[in-house]
């Protein structure tokens, strides 16, 4: 087992933990699916308002690559399509059926599955719906069905503020999580399997399949950072990765025959009534997940996926494929006054710069800049946290300046995308961002 | 009392804002607006949750560690200011002698230098960075306190001017400001930057007063045959009085003390660079004892100096503590910090020994590393760079 130990990241107490306990929610009048939220794919309609589809009919395919199809997480019919601006297909929205109809798709057992030739068994996923779980580095796309990576990451963490707890989510489902891993050790020959250290007995159920345990802070468990601290030649750089709770879908899929939509969420945030799991299905609205009627509050904002990943979602949206956390939290854009000189006790920050440095209890945070923006004083913070050594304040002037190759020699590529060196940067600059342009940018180039 | 500033701001925002008669004096007013109150601005990108720590709260950091310095630079001025007029040199008289010479002296250099800030923040419609808060204060501090207040102005106009502003501003600039300014008078009026009698200030009713001679130009004159240790300690100035720092000299620096208190600040906040400050101590150290060694046969009294004399005299402390950790001009990476602290205390004891004219070389020490903090970057980052295993 390798052991990897994060010095660099960050120590988040951020208030408002999700509890282990579970509630199930109870079934969502409406689902979507929203596009807008996949990063990459050009979605290519298969549906029009008003049309019937059942759980798992094809409802988009991606026009880059039209084996990569998403299906419908409900039953019933295609109530909306709501564009965004130049026409960006922001949510395809079903009402769902009392009683839902499913497409049935051909189950795999145990014996089946060892003899199934691999290129079989990937057109069953790609068709399946299930395929764009697997994501690839360094850019996070969708894989390629036709790729071959060197091996896959699977994580089963949860440091990004918040995620649902993997013992939570594999309660009950170890054998089936075993069988998602026998399934991609079909595609890849080396699976990964990435977890934190502690006492979860489910967990620990696992041990003969866990390859990485991570020490350390946010981001350590990003699949990421432990390949970047697990690689020994640059042909691990094209990887695959993808999410412990995803992994019992794939299992979920070639089990039942049918297209997996439940789905174990968290709620969380310091403005959420309540933080725990919910066992919900794919394409939730978030204020049915956030049980919004309950709330007389204003200035909350909603985020999908985790307080640094994630997405502001509108009020009225929907979760997205990928997401499975909702974190409420103050919308943070009120004055403060003399904040420059406050002892700020109950202010959140990684320096020691605030009375907070000696308060260990939890501590809320809110969407505040908490500043404005300014030059880079090159204080270093941001490569203090960096999980993959990348130096972001020299790294960020190279990609301003448009020189691709030496941005690439800094580790551009590397970037797991975590979004620390932005929260620490005192002069609040949006460096993740910028360096996630990049590489977008320089992907396109690529294709 | 904050909603009183809150609606006067609210009030006046249209004149400043675009089309506004005041549109052009837009930093000014942001300034003053953001002085008050940390703006309310909600993050867009992602990173949807930011560190409470910003930019002003950094700076106030480091004049909060300043103002050890700063008040026993204040005290101290009036102090010495008194024993040669021969009165009582009690405290409070001595603090509001010091506050006489001390306070224009800040207020001219913030005054002028919020001058030439502002200037080139409308110039550029650029903000005003609260990086000159720092070099405002930290450029009194390094002046002797008879300096004429006119030769202050020049001073901070020309660190700030060239020393900041044709770079680009804070965050671009090469070299520190507040260095840039003193060292400019070090050179532009040496007559007032050294000699004897321009560190303390003497009242025209008691012209004949003597003032004493800094430490530093004790050991100047020091014959080869003298035990400099000794000669100093003969003038008054044993390892406790330097460290202390109750004697004539900068405002700001005679206190290795004081400046110690600011510098651990600094570095338990994780506001300056441990590394800068251990490798510049560990230069002094290592290069003067170095020479302790080579001294026997040699010819210079600067030599054979005890080396931790040498953190405490001459400013070292308050260089190697506020100026060398100055983190726009100073390197980045971790490795270059080591080396160039180290190189600035190297530089610093070599320069005293071996050129006493200069004999506050530390300042002349950090602008040189200043000059190289680019290079050194350049090669740590190569360096650092071959270890990663390549990813295009
Ligand atoms: S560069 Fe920034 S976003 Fe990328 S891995 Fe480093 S800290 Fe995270
Ligand atoms: S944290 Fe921000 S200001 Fe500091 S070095 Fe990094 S980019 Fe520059």
């Amino acid at each position: 087992m390798i052991t990897v130990r994060l010095k660099k990241g960050c120590k988040l107490n951020i208030a408002g933990k999700p509890a282990l306990e579970t509630e199930v929610l109870a079934k969502p009048s409406h689902v979507a699916l929203v596009p807008e939220r996949i990063p990459f794919i050009k979605p290519r309609l298969k549906v029009r308002v008003g049309d019937r589809v059942k759980i798992g009919s094809p409802v988009f395919e991606d026009k880059r690559n039209p084996e990569i199809k998403f299906l419908s997480p409900g039953g019933g019919e295609i109530d909306v399509i709501n564009f965004g601006p130049r026409r960006v297909i922001r949510e395809i929205v079903i009402r769902v059926d009392k009683k839902e109809e499913s497409v049935r798709f051909k189950p795999l057992t145990d014996q089946e599955l060892e003899t199934t030739q691999r290129d079989d068994l990937v057109r069953a996923m790609t068709d399946g719906g299930i395929w764009p779980f697997i994501k690839s580095f360094p850019f996070r796309d969708i894989t390629d069905p036709q790729g071959r990576a060197p091996g896959i990451f699977i994580n089963l963490g949860d440091s990004e503020p918040f995620q649902p707890r993997p013992e939570v989510y594999l309660q009950g489902a170890a054998e089936l999580f075993e069988f998602g891993v026998r399934i991609l050790r079909k595609l890849v020959e080396k699976v990964y399997v990435a977890r934190r250290p502690g006492d979860s007995s489910i967990i620990n159920s696992l041990n003969h399949l866990i390859t990485h345990t991570c020490h350390g802070d946010y981001p350590v468990d990003d699949p990421g950072v432990m390949l970047y601290h697990s690689k020994k030649s640059s042909e691990e750089n094209g990887s695959w990765y993808i999410d412990g709770q995803d992994v019992l879908h794939l299992a979920r899929f070639f089990k039942t025959g049918l297209y997996p939509i439940e789905r174990i969420m968290v709620l969380a945030g310091s403005q959420a009534h309540e933080s725990k799991h919910f066992q919900t299905r794919a394409g939730v609205p978030l204020t049915e997940l956030a049980q919004w009627h309950k709330y007389k509050t204003s200035g909350v904002r909603f985020v999908a996926g985790g307080l640094f990943r994630g997405y502001t979602g509108a009020k009225n949206s929907y979760m997205g494929f990928y997401e499975n956390s909702l974190t409420l939290i103050t919308q943070g854009d009120n004055e403060e006054a003399f904040g420059f000189i406050r002892p700020g006790y109950g202010k959140p920050s990684s320096s020691k710069t605030f009375l907070s440095c000696f308060n260990t209890s939890e501590l809320a945070l809110n969407c505040g800049l908490h500043g404005e923006l300014r030059a880079c004083i090159n204080c270093g913070y941001c490569a203090q946290v960096c999980p993959v050594d990348i130096l972001p304040q020299f790294t960020y002037k190279s990609v301003i300046a448009d020189e691709i190759e030496e941005s690439l020699a800094h580790g551009l590529l590397d970037c797991a995308e975590c979004g620390l060196c932005t929260y620490v940067c005192p002069s609040k600059i949006e460096l993740c961002a910028r360096f996630k342009q990049a590489k977008a940018a320089y992907y396109k180039e690529l294709v | 009392m904050m909603k009183i500033i809150k609606s006067v701001c609210d009030a006046q925002r249209h004149h400043f804002s675009h089309g506004g008669k005041l549109e052009r004096f837009k930093p000014l007013f942001d300034a003053t607006e953001s002085f008050f109150f940390i703006p309310g601005i909600a993050t867009v990108s992602d990173a949807h949750v930011r560190d409470s720590l910003d930019l002003k709260r950094f700076m106030s950091f480091v004049i909060l560690a300043l103002m050890p310095s700063f008040f026993f630079g204040i005290y101290n001025a009036g102090y010495q200011a008194l024993i040669v007029s021969g009165s009582d040199s009690v405290f409070f008289p001595a603090f509001i002698k010091g506050l006489q010479i001390v306070l224009p002296l800040v207020i001219v250099s913030y005054t002028v230098g919020f001058f030439w800030e502002l200037l080139f923040a409308v110039i550029r419609k650029k903000e005003i960075s609260e990086g000159f808060l720092v070099t405002g204060l930290l450029f009194p501090m390094t002046l002797p306190p008879t300096i004429p207040l006119w030769q202050a102005a020049v001073g901070i106009s020309f660190g700030v001017v060239i020393g900041k502003e044709i770079f680009g501003g804070t965050g671009r600039n090469i070299l520190n400001p507040a260095l840039t300014g003193r060292i400019f008078l070090f050179f532009a009026y040496p007559v007032r930057m050294s000699g004897n009698s321009v560190w303390t200030v003497i009242d025209e009713k008691t012209p004949d007063a003597i003032s004493g001679a800094t430490p530093l130009a004790i050991a100047a004159i020091t014959q080869p045959d003298q035990a400099i240790d000794t000669v100093l300690s003969q003038a008054g100035y044993s390892f406790t009085k330097l460290f202390m720092g109750v004697y004539p000299g900068s405002i700001g620096e005679t206190s290795a003390l004081a400046c110690l208190i600011g510098a651990l600040l600094l570095i338990i906040t994780g506001i300056a660079s441990y590394r800068i400050i251990a490798g510049g101590v560990l230069g002094v150290l290592s290069i003067g004892w170095l020479l302790n060694i080579l001294a026997a046969d040699s010819s210079m009294a600067w030599q054979s100096l005890n080396p931790c004399s040498h953190l405490v005299m001459g400013g070292f402390a308050f260089g190697i503590a506020f100026m060398a950790t100055d983190p726009v001009t100073a390197p980045g990476t971790d490795a270059s910090k080591w080396i160039y602290g180290f190189a600035i205390g190297a530089l610093t004891v070599l320069i005293r020994v071996f050129n006493p004219a200069y004999p506050e070389g530390v300042m002349l020490a950090i602008i040189f590393m200043n000059l190289f903090a680019p290079l050194l970057d350049y090669f740590t980052i190569k360096q650092r760079l071959r270890k990663r295993i390549a990813n295009v």
